[in-house]
């Protein structure tokens, strides 16, 4: 099973590739149609703006500040940990608004009645204050805010701007139904070809010996049921041919099963889907997120451990990725609030909390003892020496084999990371080696014993 | 040089009886039955071709269609939100307290896995008894109750506190009595919580009572000195002890603290200094304390009383009349008057005890010690111990307050008198007499069962608290662990039905400690949850000195003598597993090989081999003993040499009518138990019928035989003064060695490990403490009678005679003894000894055991194939087989079988499954874990970080483990020793285990 799955998967990946490429053409297609409408819009909005307001901002120096300082805890139609900021101008005084942003706590302090009200609203959740702003910058952020609030959020803008990336990001989400059909269409009509294309030559083949005037012997034949027949009772009589043929057969059977055999139990490319589908591609790739900023566990502890989701909670409190959802939260991240049953509007926490159940992909038996912290804390190993390169991975698979052959042959090539720490030092013999410039392998230093791992 | 002596591990070994012989010849008690299936017809039967290829392809298609399942779904749920101090994977550490001792709660994943002393606590806090050890165990106790219940009923807390309170009021009203009624409450907390109780319900009494009590010592002190307390005693201090059946090692008052001042005068450090104490034991039944004596003198009951009338006269000099009742034992009269020497020779450095609960017998010791210059000195009247305050007779008048009707509420907390109150029938008939009786048991226990409020008490590590055990020192309990199931604290219970302003206990513990205890000691709340305790400093010791008459006392102890001298005498004890039978439910404890006769899963008649040869009784035979009150139990006769001829010794805590699921094993003794001048004494007489029945006890000690091989070295304390060397068997000048393997090379550590022999008590904690560490089954009586014991390390008891003083060497001259009484007991902790040149590896087809660089004989279970070549041919028999699986079995309900009981085990350490061997692996997993930390530290490792599991739990410090390539070690130091050797050292195997020889203070003639 595993194995078709494998070829599979090794099928499908070129197909993916040209099929995304063809897809990220067509995207761009689109964006680059769709650019100039949304630059008309936005420049069309933009003079409004001017128009409206009294104090004169530049948008797009406050869209900088804005998405630098702000877009943390703020949102233009979304209450975020602060208030929605769409229409803040008409709400609050300009005046109001640069005293709050430079230092809401002392704005409170002064009894005034709003601050007190937002701040008591937003659960007493005190606003970083901002006192190196300046007046004009506040005034270029509250532009930007106006312009941006002012735009028609129409859904079909939206929609437009993000088909291409949607687009992609589901093809390249793995096997889809639309995938495996694809497949299918191509192959028969590749059959089809090759089946047109024998039909060719054999008829090319006629005309051609008719032509030398040879007589067509095919056409003539009348019981082409027993000419088959004879034909093959003649091969099997043909001792050199039978034998091989058995030999090739039992070759490959028993290479075959040889192989099989060696690899019952190896997961290699082990790929479950997962409750939700979390991209180490986006995280750890695009936004190159440290690996341990999620697997605390793996600098000190045996298990690299899953993140809880309060840890996924510091950054999807606000990330939402609504961008890419027509406005809404991407429903992968309403998984996550769903299991802290968090309600993203009140951001309240309700009781009603549901684990995930991520499906485990490396499995270890129970008899070996693995310790993360061990490998890369001491061995100071990368995670993608055992894991592959999860950062290019939409979902994660099983990348090393995980055999005691392939961990005892890493014990025996590798050096061990001696260097600065005091633990090898005290050891006479070892640090000796070692003073030799002689190479110290774990396997030196008795890590290939069953007793290392086994108990 | 070598010894002659003759050592022999039990009775049958000595008599070599046909059936031992037998037994013994092969490394396996029972053949695989496969007899037993051949001769069934297995094989005459005749299978037809078609049932054979039906069953051939059957198989081929399970193995197949097995072999096609793709990787299982494993599933992996992570915290929704982590606490902060926890990181999967690496186990966190809590102070607690358990009977008063601070100690270490190992948490993995927020569950309790590992008890161990607070190595910062007071008193030496070096290791904990094996009851500690086991303790986390009751926590995963599937017949505790899972929530409150009401008139058999189940409620919610609510509906109970409602039911309580309204009968409580109308108590109130109606004037009636209410007592509380407990075990010896410690927890100052606990006590404030009552008398605030006291203080809402006036009516209310707190009446104490301990199954084991000690209430004749505490009103002899107070008799005699003016203090109802119990003496904190410092065997650190003395030279010379002299005990009259008092198991001060291990069951009399402290025993684990007493155990550490008691080796700190004989381990290694003192002998270096060329000190040793001496002990002298009078005694009835072998206790553990017995086999560690120096001189051991076996008395009756009722000779008890006249032995200490005798060693007051001869200390003081004075003619108190009643020594004469010990006329007829020769040997202790002697005994007493070469003891009284020895203690007057030692003034201020000797020390008497006692362990009858008996004011007379107490009081004429306290007038001993006090002629000694014992108090101020060797007994320390001012810090006292408070961890007994049971007064019996005050329990007595409850019961008759019962009776009277005016009794209209019972609170029973952590005590179960219908089980262990001497005569729990007249306690039951009263409590049946009161209205309201509550009981905070966490099971239905037999006291619990006739309460109609069953409020269940959660358990220690899932509670707030605190407790005191000795004065001025206060630890802290601190909860592990929420509570399990609907349980909740019996203080928090008060707190509610007393409409407390505090409701909470948690916060009332804190501000009571806030206020009373942390401003004299010098803490915060927070360091105080940190380090676990808080002293409040020790009280300089008075002296005292001891003025009452003693002619009256003297006439007492003659005439309660003599009473005892009829029939045969019975002497009741607690065993070092089961103490008074709270943890009867405890499989680790049952399983638990008693020190001296290493029976497990029951009680027995302890009787002298001598005597029960002259009754016609042998080993095993079933007898009715019948008590001169009535009661009467049927239990198996186990020879036990050493034993006062003419006298039983049963052991209470066994016979629990409701203990739980595994509990009820053996038979009730504490109805046998009288009440005399008030106070609870463990002593009667009895008439004994043979039944004609007999009944194998599961004993551990003769499995694993030796064949008579040199394994015990033993020297005297003059020889060793004489010659540091004396009886380790070495040779002047060394020979020459030659191997048939080549050296393993150790470049990094080399793990060994020494073991004082004079250091061990053979209190069994190390064995717990193994079992809890890896992950050992539980197997069972049945199995244990089939010698399939899994404990990875045993404690081997060994026996010698000594007649005349001169010790009896050959098989004929043993034969010929007429006094089989005078023996002494040898202790040795027995382990896989990871030899240099190991007899196991060498035999093993599929190399699943091999020798490590640092050391270790390695175990690779899932290598293994069964063949059990490698214990057949492991000379220290310490490899053990997996018979079972035995935590997937129904057959072995007592312990891993069930999901819940499993949170108790180490993640760290794989379970074994069937047909695999196991044995000692060095606590690998703590070598592991300890080298990982100092490399992620990047520092060198710290000798003595890495502690093993024995190791840590051994209060006595017995044994040492560590790194022999590191020459500063404190295990290299200790294996430099003189009186360092290697068992079987002779036959090359080279092992990792050093021990070093058993030295004993005797006058030598």
């Amino acid at each position: 099973m595993r194995s078709i799955s494998l070829i599979f998967r090794s099928v499908v990946k070129p197909f993916i590739f040209v099929s995304a490429l063809s897809f990220g053409v067509q995207g761009y297609a689109q964006d680059t149609s769709a650019a100039p409408a949304a630059a008309g819009s936005v420049a069309g909005s933009a003079t409004a703006a001017v128009a409206s307001t009294a104090s004169k901002g530049d948008a797009s120096a406050g869209a900088a500040i804005f998405k630098q300082k702000c877009t943390a805890c703020h949102a233009l139609n979304r209450n975020v940990v602060g208030p929605a900021l769409k229409g803040i101008s008409e709400r609050q005084s300009e005046e109001w608004l640069i005293k709050w942003i430079k230092n809401s706590q002392a704005l409170i302090a002064t009894g005034d009645p709003d601050a007190v009200k937002v701040f008591n609203e937003y659960n007493k959740i005190v606003m970083t204050p901002f006192p190196e702003l300046t007046d004009g910058d506040i005034i270029n952020i509250l532009a930007y805010v106006k312009e941006e609030g002012d735009k028609p959020a129409t859904p079909a803008a939206g929609a437009a701007g993000t088909a291409g990336a949607t687009g992609t990001a589901i093809d390249t989400g793995g096997v889809s139904n639309f995938m495996l059909g694809g497949l299918i269409v191509v192959v028969i009509i590749t059959l089809l070809v090759v089946l047109v294309l024998n039909r060719v030559i054999s008829t090319l083949n006629k005309l051609l010996l008719q032509k030398k005037g040879v007589p067509v012997e095919d056409e003539k034949v009348a019981e082409p049921g027993e000419k088959v027949y004879d034909k093959l009772k003649r091969l099997s009589k043909n001792k050199k041919l039978v034998f091989f043929t058995v030999l090739l057969v039992t070759i490959l059977l028993g290479s075959w099963s040889w192989r099989t055999m060696w690899n019952t139990g190896v997961h290699e490319g082990y790929q479950p889907e997962q409750p939700i589908k979390y991209s180490h591609q986006l995280h750890a790739g695009t936004l190159k997120i440290n690996c341990q900023y999620c697997h605390t566990g793996a600098y000190k502890s045996k298990n690299a451990s899953i993140p809880s989701l309060n840890v996924c909670m510091n950054c999807h409190n606000y990330v939402q990725a609504t961008e890419k959802y027509n406005g809404e939260i991407s429903p992968e991240i309403m998984k996550i609030y769903k299991a802290l049953d968090y309600d993203p509007e009140t951001k309240q926490y309700g009781s009603n909390t549901k684990p995930i159940q991520w499906v485990r992909i490396h499995n270890l038996p129970d008899f070996a003892y693995f310790n993360h912290s061990q490998h890369v804390s001491v061995a100071g190993i990368e995670c993608q020496k055992c894991h592959g390169p999860i950062q290019t991975m939409p979902e994660v698979y099983q990348y090393a084999p995980l055999t005691m052959k392939w961990c005892i042959n890493c014990h025996r090539t590798m050096e061990v990371n001696a260097k600065g720490n005091g633990y090898y030092d005290k050891l006479e013999e070892v640090h000796n080696l070692l003073k030799q410039g002689k190479k110290v392998t774990p396997a030196v230093l008795g890590g290939i014993e069953c007793g290392k791992c086994h108990y | 040089m070598k010894s002659n002596k003759k050592y022999w591990k039990g009775l049958e070994e000595l008599k070599s009886s046909s059936d031992f012989v037998e037994k013994n010849k092969n490394e396996f008690a029972e053949e695989i039955p496969l007899e037993d299936v051949l001769s069934e017809g297995g094989l005459n039967s005749v299978t037809p071709r078609r049932d054979f290829l039906k069953a051939l392809g059957f198989g081929l298609g399970a193995v197949s269609l097995a072999a096609c399942q793709t990787a299982p779904i494993r599933k992996s749920i992570p915290y929704l939100i982590k606490p902060e101090e926890i990181t999967p994977g690496v186990a966190n550490y809590y102070v607690s307290s358990f009977h008063g001792q601070s100690i270490l709660v190992k948490t993995r994943e927020g569950r309790p896995i590992k008890i161990e002393a607070n190595p910062a606590g007071l008193f030496e806090n070096t290791g904990t008894d094996a009851v500690t050890q086991a303790a986390v165990l009751d926590l995963y106790d599937v017949s505790k109750l899972k929530g409150p219940v009401l008139n058999k009923a189940e409620v919610t807390w609510d509906n109970m506190d409602l039911y309580v309170k309204g009968e409580l009021n109308k108590l109130q009203a109606s004037g009636k009595k209410i007592r509380l009624v407990s075990a010896t409450v410690t927890s100052p907390s606990t006590k404030a919580v009552i008398a605030d109780f006291i203080t809402q319900f006036p009516n209310t009494m707190h009446v104490q009572v301990d199954a084991v009590s000690y209430s004749g010592v505490l009103q002899a002190n107070a008799a005699s000195f003016g203090k109802a307390v119990l003496p904190r005693y410092r065997f650190d201090r003395a030279d010379v002890i002299v005990s009259v059946a008092a198991d001060f090692l291990g069951t009399w008052i402290a025993g684990e603290e007493y155990s550490r001042q008691y080796v700190g005068n004989r381990n290694s450090k003192s002998l270096k200094k060329g000190k040793m104490s001496r002990h002298i034991q009078f005694e009835t039944g072998m206790s553990m304390t017995g086999t560690n004596a120096d001189s051991r003198i076996p008395v009756k009951p009722s000779e008890q009383g006249p032995a200490i009338i005798a060693l007051y006269n001869e200390v003081t000099g004075s003619t108190l009349s009643g020594a004469e009742g010990l006329s007829a034992n020769a040997v202790a009269n002697t005994a007493i008057k070469l003891a009284a020497k020895e203690l007057v020779q030692a003034r201020g450095r000797a020390l008497v005890v006692c362990g009858s609960n008996d004011v007379s017998m107490q009081t004429l010791v306290n007038a001993i010690n006090s002629s000694l210059g014992s108090y101020g000195t060797t007994i320390d009247l001012d810090n006292p111990h408070l961890n007994y305050a049971g007064n019996d007779a005050v329990f007595a008048s409850f019961i008759s307050e019962m009776n009277r009707g005016e009794v209209g509420a019972v609170f029973l907390l952590n005590t179960n008198p219908a089980y262990s109150y001497f005569n729990a029938r007249a306690f039951t008939d009263a409590l049946s007499k009161v209205p309201l009786r509550v009981s905070f048991s966490d099971r239905e226990d037999e006291t619990a069962s006739l309460c109609n409020v069953l409020a269940p008490n959660s358990n220690f590590l899932e509670s707030w608290g605190d407790e005191s055990a000795v004065d001025g020192y206060y630890t802290v309990v601190q909860p592990t662990i929420n509570p399990v199931f609907n349980t909740r604290q019996a203080e928090q219970s008060l707190l509610a039905w007393s409409s407390n302003s505090q409701k909470n206990y948690y916060q009332y513990v804190k501000s009571y400690w806030e206020k009373n205890i942390l401003p004299t000691a010098g803490k915060s709340w927070k360091q105080l949850l940190q380090t676990g305790f808080a002293y409040t400093g020790e009280k300089p010791a008075g002296t005292y000195v001891f003025s009452a008459s003693l002619p009256a006392i003297a006439q007492t102890i003659v005439t309660q003598s003599k009473t005892l001298a009829k029939d045969i005498e019975i002497h009741l004890y607690q065993s070092m597993s089961m103490r008074d039978g709270r943890y009867a439910n405890n499989a680790f404890l049952q399983e638990l090989p008693d020190p001296v006769s290493k029976v497990t899963w029951d009680n027995y008649a302890a009787v002298a081999p001598k005597y029960a040869e002259e009754q016609g009784w042998s080993e095993f035979d079933k007898i009715e003993i019948k008590g001169a009150n009535g009661h009467s139990i049927t239990l198996p006769v186990l020879l036990q040499p050493g034993q006062a001829r003419g006298t039983i010794s049963i052991a209470v805590g066994y016979g629990r009518e409701k203990p739980g699921q595994i509990g009820k094993v053996g038979e009730n003794a504490y109805p046998f138990a009288t009440s005399t001048n008030g106070s609870i004494r463990f002593f009667n007489t009895a008439t004994v019928t043979k039944t004609g029945e007999k009944y194998e006890l599961a004993q551990t000690q003769t499995h694993h035989s030796y064949e008579g091989r040199d394994i015990v070295r033993e020297t005297s304390f003059a020889s060793y003064v004489k010659d540091p060397h004396s009886g380790t068997g070495k040779h002047a000048g060394g020979h020459h060695e030659y191997d048939l393997w080549p050296e393993h090379k150790k470049i990094g550590h080399n793990w060994v490990m020494a073991i004082d022999l004079n250091a061990c008590t053979g209190c069994g904690a190390c064995i717990v403490a193994c079992n809890v560490e890896n992950n050992i089954p539980v197997v069972g009586r049945d199995e244990v009678r089939n010698r399939r014991e899994m404990h990875w390390l045993r404690i081997d008891r060994y026996y010698s005679f000594k007649e005349g003083e001169k010790s009896v060497t050959e098989e004929k001259e043993i034969e010929k003894l007429e006094n089989m009484d005078d023996i002494s007991v040898v202790h040795q902790p027995m382990l896989c000894q990871h030899c240099d040149h190991a007899p196991c590896e060498t035999v093993c087809p599929v190399i699943a055991t091999m020798h490590s660089s640092d050391g270790l004989n390695h175990m690779a279970y899932n290598r293994c194939v069964g063949t059990r070549y490698c214990a057949n041919n492991c000379p220290y028999k310490v490899r053990r087989f997996n018979w079972f699986n035995y935590w997937n079995d129904s057959r072995f309900d007592n312990y891993l079988n069930n999901e819940f009981t499993q949170l108790l085990l180490n993640p760290d350490v794989t379970t074994r499954s069937r047909g695999v061997m196991e044995k000692c692996s060095m606590c690998i997993q703590r070598i592991q874990a300890g080298r990982l930390k100092a490399k992620l530290e990047k520092r060198p490792l710290v000798d003595g970080e890495i502690q093993m599991a024995c190791q840590q739990a051994c209060s006595a410090n017995a044994i040492i483990f560590g790194d022999l390539n590191d020459p500063n070690s404190a295990v290299s130091n200790e294996l430099r020793n003189e009186r360092t050797y290697y068992v079987l050292e002779e036959i090359n195997t080279q092992p990792g285990v050093g021990y070093q020889t058993k030295v004993r203070n005797v006058v030598e003639a």
